[in-house]
């Protein structure tokens, strides 16, 4: 063995040694349980698949699946949209404002979702300041019903999952040399144009990566929908928990948990052929 | 002479008794799970700590009480409470993870109303779902006395509050359509059918579907629902501290508070003993100073001031208007038509 092929079989050893215990961690926390998960999820007493085939017979079970789909969908929009627009305002500012409203978008990460979501409660009963303000407004001369509604669900958990929106179309937005804006500009672009076939195209990859965080984290979301929403705003994870700590139906339980991570996949699956799934890491 | 091979044999030995330390009766200790707050709390002191005291045992408190913990507990064998207070339908619904009561062990028993004792639980304090409101919406007088005036939101108009699964509501819905006490059970389809067409009639108007106790008395106190359907204790507890909440029992439903003991305990002999002595007249009539959860034994809450009884569900002058939960009934239809109630939330 030469000199070269002895120092990268020593690289190799290293980094073996070093993943060793990561990956310890994701074996007996992760896919063990995982796995364990998984055979529960066949071990219903009325038959190996009877789980399953409840989850997709019952109407309601569908019902809720869709309306998680749908809440999803609409959050990582609304995170996506304010998201960017926050972004291109962040890269305009001087650096110590920049810093400070950078604070304020990952500050609130710190603080528990639990304690996020009572805030919200306040913020938008009937009674609450908000309506109070809407009302002093004359915009509206009702309460408008937005805790224990689909609103109140959907302002939290945007709130909540703004950051991860923020964070990589940011850092996309802020590797686009301000140049080619610039020579885009100088050769005649509109402003519109220029967003469009620059601006867009370059920071597509932000987009995704902030898409795809958006949507698989507001996927599994308990307790924001739990606290602000109203019955019809149940989510798949509202309804895994009663199957858990009501029914204690935990085959079925399990079925519905394996139901949501195959979700999960997919969206990853579906967001890979657009982005390089190494692309996913590129935050901050 | 101490070799290595004593040694080894011994230090075996030390973890075999402790690896089975569990599986034997530790007579020093017994762990009460329950709800929390006021419940816990009353329960502790007016029920278990003097018998603990006079048996040499100490009582250690857990909370909350969860269903999904307990079959854990119970399905590795090793339940870590020796007795637990549920709802009342789960003596049925998990009949299978619980130990059937020896009631020698519990003559007290006798003396209760049947309706409190089961095979596998005795209720042991008790309370109600009542009509609560809020005294801005409804000031005093003006309040509503019934199920039908919790429908009608014409002459009681406001947001309403009801309990997110199908029970308790079963019964407030029949009794809002007028079915008599007497044929509220057993539960048909077509009673079933009845209290579901109420309930979406009331629907509209239903703002919270609460799923912890705690939701309605904060969400009548801040004005959030005009009328919700609660748990009588945690009412009662609010508006000692001068909240703007009333209640009232009439047309009240009620219940009991259970206690059951998880399957495999060691401490089993022991914890139907102390049953025993949560239910006997010199605990029941504890109760009655505490002014939230009352007595089960008839004679001790007949025990009561005047003042004490308008508290007390089980006195003779409020348990009159009142229905009885059958908790047998309550766990059947609140899993037969479980999928029928969730898509009725859904609609």
């Amino acid at each position: 063995m030469n000199a070269a092929g002895r120092q990268r079989a020593m690289r190799v050893a290293v980094a073996a040694l070093l993943l060793t215990p990561a990956m310890a961690i994701i074996a007996l926390g992760f896919v063990a349980p995982l796995i364990r998960l998984a055979i529960l999820s066949f071990s219903s007493p009325a038959g190996p698949l009877a789980a399953y085939r409840e989850l997709a017979t019952v109407d309601v079970y569908r019902v809720v699946l869709r309306n998680t789909l749908v809440l999803a969908l609409v959050v990582s929009v609304a995170s996506l949209a304010i998201g960017f627009a926050l972004s291109l305002a962040l890269m305009r500012l001087e650096a110590g404002w920049r810093a400070i409203v950078f604070a304020c978008v990952v500050l609130p990460l710190w603080i528990s979702v639990l304690v996020r979501t009572f805030s919200w409660m306040l913020i938008l009963e009937r009674n609450g300041p908000l309506n109070r303000f809407l009302a002093a407004l004359g915009i509206v001369d009702q309460p408008l019903p937005l805790l224990f509604a689909f609103p109140g669900v959907a302002i939290g958990m945007v709130h909540v999952l703004l950051p991860y929106a923020i964070l990589p179309i940011y850092a996309a937005l802020s590797r686009i040399d301000p140049a080619l804006l610039r020579a885009s500009g100088g050769l005649g672009a509109s402003r519109v144009t220029t967003f469009r076939r620059v601006l867009l195209p370059l920071s597509a990859r932000g987009l995704a990566t902030a898409a795809t965080f958006t949507f698989l984290l507001s996927l599994g979301f308990f307790v924001t929908p739990a606290l602000l929403g109203g019955p019809s705003d149940t989510t798949i994870s509202m309804l895994i928990d009663s199957f858990v700590n009501e029914r204690l139906d935990w085959p079925l339980a399990a079925a519905a948990s394996m139901t949501l991570l195959a979700m999960a996949l997919a969206v990853i699956g579906l967001a890979g052929r657009f982005v390089p799934v190494s692309a996913l890491s590129e935050v901050g | 002479m101490l070799t290595r091979r004593h040694l080894i044999a011994a230090g075996a030995a030390g973890a075999m008794t402790s690896l089975i330390g569990r599986a034997q009766a530790d007579t020093t200790k017994l762990t009460f799970c329950s709800w929390g707050g006021a419940l816990s709390d009353l329960e502790k002191s007016a029920l278990l700590d003097p018998f603990g005291k006079t048996r040499g045992f100490e009582v250690v408190a857990a909370s909350p009480t969860n269903y999904a913990k307990l079959k854990a507990m119970v399905e590795s064998g090793q339940p870590e409470w020796d007795l637990v207070d549920v709802g009342g339908r789960f003596i049925w619904q998990g009949a299978d993870l619980l130990e059937t009561l020896d009631m020698s062990l519990i003559p007290n028993a006798k003396a209760l109303d049947p309706s409190w004792v089961a095979p596998k639980g005795i209720f042991t304090s008790t309370g109600a779902t009542v009509v609560a409101w809020n005294t801005k919406a409804f000031p005093e007088g003006k309040g509503p006395k019934s199920w039908k005036d919790f429908w009608d939101v014409k002459n009681f108009p406001g947001p309403r509050g009801l309990y997110k699964p199908f029970y308790y509501n079963y019964e407030a819905a029949l009794l809002a359509a007028g079915t008599p006490h007497a044929d509220i059970y057993p539960v048909t389809e077509d009673k079933v059918k009845l209290a579901m067409d109420k309930i979406r009639e009331l629907k509209p108007n239903v703002k919270v579907w609460w799923t912890a106790g705690a939701q309605p008395p904060q969400l009548l106190s801040t004005g959030e629902l005009a009328m919700s359907s609660a748990w009588s204790g945690r009412v009662l507890a609010i508006i000692k501290e001068n909240a703007p909440v009333a209640m009232t029992y009439e047309d009240g439903i009620a219940w009991g508070n259970a206690w059951v003991i998880p399957k495999g305990t060691p401490n089993a002999k022991l914890v139907m003993e102390a049953i025993n002595y949560a239910i006997s007249p010199e605990a029941q009539a504890r109760l009655l100073d505490l002014g939230t959860y009352g007595p089960v034994l008839a004679d001790a809450a007949a025990k009561g001031t005047p003042e004490q009884r308008k508290f007390i569900v089980t006195a003779p002058e409020n348990i009159k208007n009142m229905l009885i939960l059958n908790e047998e009934q309550a766990a059947l239809y609140s899993a037969k038509y479980e999928n029928d109630w969730n898509r009725m939330q859904l609609e």
